[in-house]
């Protein structure tokens, strides 16, 4: 007991002392210790409860991933409801790798194992043994679908890393564009519960090939594409490949046609492969529709009566402004377009300078069609009376130093008025008339009538380079002064005159109802109203007496000999003015002079319906004895036009077609 | 108590144990106890079909010989129908094969065809399929054709020894690619998720946008013959609906099946003579 006392006391003694060697540096250690854990546990509390939000946010993206598909553009269509663009279906054979995780890790294990196995130092580093893996399973599948559709086929690696590194959740396409057979085939072979799945994507569709491919345009291949209102703008987003207008109505109206993009948004796991089923989804859905004003049974008899010629036609409706037809040649097939346009093509485009929409992008001397203007412009000043012959035409006359010749008739026009001088383009008679009109009053009727100004059609590229001249004009811009040759030239639309054929279709359709301003529209509307603008002026005899002379030039004029041409004959009453101008121009490194044939009408004379004009580009320099003109080639195809025109308005069920789809 | 408690756990246990030791059973055996249990299992289909056979014989064997001699009449009537129609299918066979030769047209995949009585229909939300009593000992490989009077049955999902499985068309496993009657761009035909008692249905995608049917004006869906196992213009089903999908680019719809494939009792399976 003794002994236990002891040991008691001892026990006792020992704690005393280590009570007694109590430092007061410990007490410094616990006090370090207690705010260590306050500031660890404040933190913890800060991080969870304030900053909750935050950390949500960065876990949402970390763990989150947003795919974005986008809608198929809207379709096109003519004024009867028939398809111009479409979408066509785009067949694709995918893999989807995030099915394949575990595949890839049994793979790799086994081709590590396999180089372990050779006893080689140089082993590969991890980094290449999973590229490895990656495109030895990729294979298997490849060759899977290359036994059911007969190919042989090898995995393009570096295309295959790309995807792996920038598009993990998008499945990879193994084939593309693939044709009903082989469609078929994989539907049928390939297990309906496999990685390896048929995909379908949209491509445009041109069932009339190169109908009206300036008008329509075509689009580009587009990354950046945009889902509105679909959450997860900060989440980390794989976009598949959209399209853009680039040209035509398929740029101006981009924003309309643009599908609206569908979007999913995954769950990932911490390599990057999606977790089914997705947490948010929305359906691409199409864009809108447009229907335009172009009828193709005349766009097409058009483009066929130009042919392999350079040239543009352009008809309005005259009453609404509503395009009708819209051709220009060279042109090029749209079909190649899609879904992207090889380099070849596109450098076939460019040698043929097929791109350049003459209607609306090319400015070219009017050449006698402009004397309708000239012809009105010296009506409404006084200048000009329908029953008064201001010349005796003998062929020629000297205007300054300049002899200057009467191009159009065989013989001398002798004392001819207003009406006849319009039939027979009298050179002569509108040289002096420019002469009494002068040429700013020339100018200002013009500007009267817009055709110094773009159209404000829905196209992109109208060109600015319209031009008529004014006496301030030619001083400010060349430093002369404005010679009595120059208003001679202006007034049969040459010398500096520049307009385009757009400009001259929609003079001609005001001129048909009497009114000095049209403005053209790509797009229909059932019942558009019929425009209105400022009235030109004329008096009745006056219009009277300049269609009299429009409609002679069908009837006896310059363009007499196509109209009585059975293939070409209309029988409605046509007012016209036929054209031929001259313009010099670089060919080949040669300076030369080439002609422009122009034809420009309405009709019926009555009550006007349709506007036509034709422009055509002469392909060689201008030569002793040739006959290239407006009479003889442009007035051809506008008789095409207007004939077809009146055929299908007379008897609309003989034209009814079927709807072309993809 | 504690004992007591360890009775009352037992079964779990003994669950346990078996699913631990099936766990680290080797893969082979497992192959092989699955392979005996579906063969064992087929001898006794087989024989559950040959009793129900016995039982239809004797179930004729009650009727009177007045009744007896009308079906067999009946029958002699039938046969000479069909031998007719045997007559002009061979007729219309040279033809076809004449104007194939002519048009160059690449010859489809011949078949033989294998008749197969039904010994078990399996029908429910998770299985659609048929048993026949034909496997491995007549050549029957898996995903061979499998037709019937009224069209395709389905095709052949795993063959035994003396019996296989057909996975019905309208099971959701089942893809191929189908046409529109008088039309040519292929559509993809899939079953779809069926009820028990159900009418059989089916689905399909990517069809044109210029097809149109309802149940008023109903479209036959026949096979297409390009995806190269099933030979061209085998009635599918009846398409009853079909509307646009949101993207515009195809349309969807729905296709009545026959309703025939739920009591089916002899099937031909067609072995393909020349396999890809």
């Amino acid at each position: 007991m003794a002994t236990h006392d002891t040991n008691l006391a001892d026990r006792s003694g020992s704690l005393l002392q280590s009570h007694k060697n109590y430092q007061p540096r410990v007490v410094f250690f616990y006090f370090v210790t207690a705010v260590l854990l306050l500031t660890l546990g404040g933190g913890l509390a800060f991080q969870q409860l304030f900053n909750r939000d935050r950390h949500r946010d960065t876990e949402r993206m970390q763990n989150q991933r947003r795919i974005l598909v986008p809608g198929p553009r809207g379709n096109i269509y003519d004024r009867e409801g028939r398809l111009l663009v479409g979408n066509r279906a785009r067949f694709a054979v995918v893999l989807y790798l995030d099915e394949l995780r575990s595949e890839f890790r049994r793979e790799f294990i086994r081709i590590r194992k396999n180089y372990r196995d050779t006893g080689d130092k140089d082993l590969p580093s991890a980094a290449q043994m999973e590229q490895i893996t990656r495109a030895t399973v990729v294979q298997r599948y490849l060759d899977q679908v290359n036994d059911i559709l007969h190919r042989a086929a090898s995995v393009d690696r570096p295309d295959l890393m790309k995807h792996f590194a920038r598009q993990l959740l998008l499945p990879y396409t193994l084939f593309d564009d693939l044709e009903a057979n082989d469609y078929a085939r994989l539907v049928e072979h390939l297990p309906v519960r496999s990685p390896l799945q048929v995909m379908a994507s949209s491509t445009r569709f041109y069932p009339y090939g190169s109908a009206a491919a300036h008008t329509l345009g075509y689009v580009g291949v587009e990354s950046d594409i945009d889902a509105e209102d679909f959450p997860g703008e900060d989440l980390k987003t794989f976009k598949m490949k959209g399209t853009v207008g680039r040209e035509g109505l398929e740029k101006v109206f981009d924003t309309q046609l643009q599908g609206e993009a569908g979007g999913t948004i995954f769950r990932v796991d911490p390599t990057g492969y999606k977790i089914n089923p997705p947490l948010d989804k929305r359906l691409p859905v199409q864009g809108k529709n447009l229907v335009t004003s172009l009828d193709i049974d005349l766009q097409r008899i058009a483009e066929d009566a130009i042919g392999d010629r350079a040239g543009t036609a352009v008809a309005l409706d005259i009453r609404t402004g509503e395009v009708l037809v819209l051709a220009n040649k060279p042109d090029y097939n749209l079909s190649d377009t899609s879904p992207h346009i090889s380099h070849d093509t596109w450098q076939s485009i460019l040698d043929r300078n097929a791109l350049l929409n003459q209607a609306i992008g090319g400015a070219y001397p009017p050449g006698s069609t402009f004397k309708i203007l000239t012809a009105i412009a010296g009506l409404r000043s006084g200048r000009l009376t329908p029953d008064q012959a201001i010349v005796d035409c003998d062929g020629g006359v000297k205007i300054g130093n300049k002899l200057f010749y009467c191009d159009n008739g065989r013989g001398h026009h002798h004392n001819i008025k207003l009406s006849e001088a319009i039939s027979q383009s009298c050179d002569i008679y509108f040289y002096e008339a420019g002469r009494l009109i002068t040429p700013d009053v020339l100018a200002a009727e013009g500007r009267r009538f817009h055709l110094d100004r773009r159209t404000g059609i829905e196209l992109p590229n109208e060109t600015t380079r319209m031009l008529i001249p004014t006496t301030e004009w030619k001083e400010a811009q060349t430093g002369e002064r404005w010679f009595p040759g120059n208003t001679a030239q202006m007034a049969i639309g040459q010398g500096y005159v520049l307009v385009t054929p757009l400009d001259m279709a929609c003079f001609f359709a005001s001129v048909a109802r009497d009114e000095v301003d049209t403005k053209p529209t790509l797009l229909h509307h059932a019942a558009a109203p019929v425009q209105h603008s400022e009235p030109i002026g004329l008096t009745p005899e006056q219009r009277t007496a300049l269609l009299a002379g429009m409609e002679g030039t069908t009837l006896f004029g310059t363009s007499k000999g196509i109209n009585a041409l059975p293939l070409y004959h209309v029988s409605e009453r046509i007012a016209a003015k036929t054209g031929t101008a001259q313009k010099s121009v670089v060919k080949d490194g040669q300076l030369g002079t080439i002609n422009f044939a122009w034809y420009a009408c309405f009709a019926p004379l009555e009550k006007p319906e349709i506007a036509v004009v034709v422009m055509l580009e002469g392909q060689d320099f201008v030569s002793a004895g040739e006959s290239f003109g407006g009479g003889l080639n442009a007035a051809p195809i506008a008789n095409l036009i207007l004939k077809k025109y009146f055929a299908k308005r007379d008897h609309p069920a003989a034209f009814v077609q079927p709807i072309r789809t993809p | 108590m504690p004992p007591k408690r360890l009775d009352q756990a037992r079964p779990f246990l003994t669950l346990i144990v078996v699913i631990l030791g099936w766990l680290i059973v080797p893969v082979m055996v497992k192959t092989f106890a699955r392979a005996s249990f579906f063969e064992l299992q087929a001898p006794i289909s087989v024989a559950a079909s040959y009793a129900r056979d016995l039982q239809d014989y004797w179930t004729l064997r009650l009727h009177s010989n007045d009744e007896l001699i009308e079906a067999g009449r009946d029958l002699a009537r039938l046969n000479a129908t069909y031998e007719e129609s045997v007559q002009q299918n061979t007729n219309l066979e040279a033809e076809i094969s004449r104007l194939e030769d002519l048009l160059k047209l690449p010859p489809y995949a011949n078949y033989r065809s294998e008749y197969a009585r039904v010994v078990r229909r399996d029908f429910s939300g998770w299985w659609q399929r048929l048993v026949i009593r034909k496997g491995k000992n007549y050549g029957i490989p898996v995903g061979a054709p499998v037709i019937f009077s009224g069209g395709v049955v389905g095709r052949v999902s795993e063959v035994y020894a003396y019996t296989a499985d057909v996975e019905l068309i309208s099971s959701p496993g089942v893809r191929l690619a189908g046409v529109i009657e008088g039309e040519t761009q292929p559509i993809s035909f899939q079953g779809g998720i069926n009820a028990t008692f159900d009418p059989p249905k089916g689905v399909i995608e990517f069809v044109p946008l210029n097809v149109f049917a309802s149940a008023m004006m109903p479209k036959k869906l026949v096979t297409s013959g390009l995806g190269g196992v099933f030979p061209p213009g085998l009635s599918l089903g009846t398409v009853t609906k079909v509307e646009p999908s949101a993207d515009g680019l195809f349309k969807s719809g729905e296709v009545q099946l026959d309703p025939r494939l739920s009591s089916l009792t002899e099937v031909t399976v067609l072995v393909p003579l020349n396999p890809e």
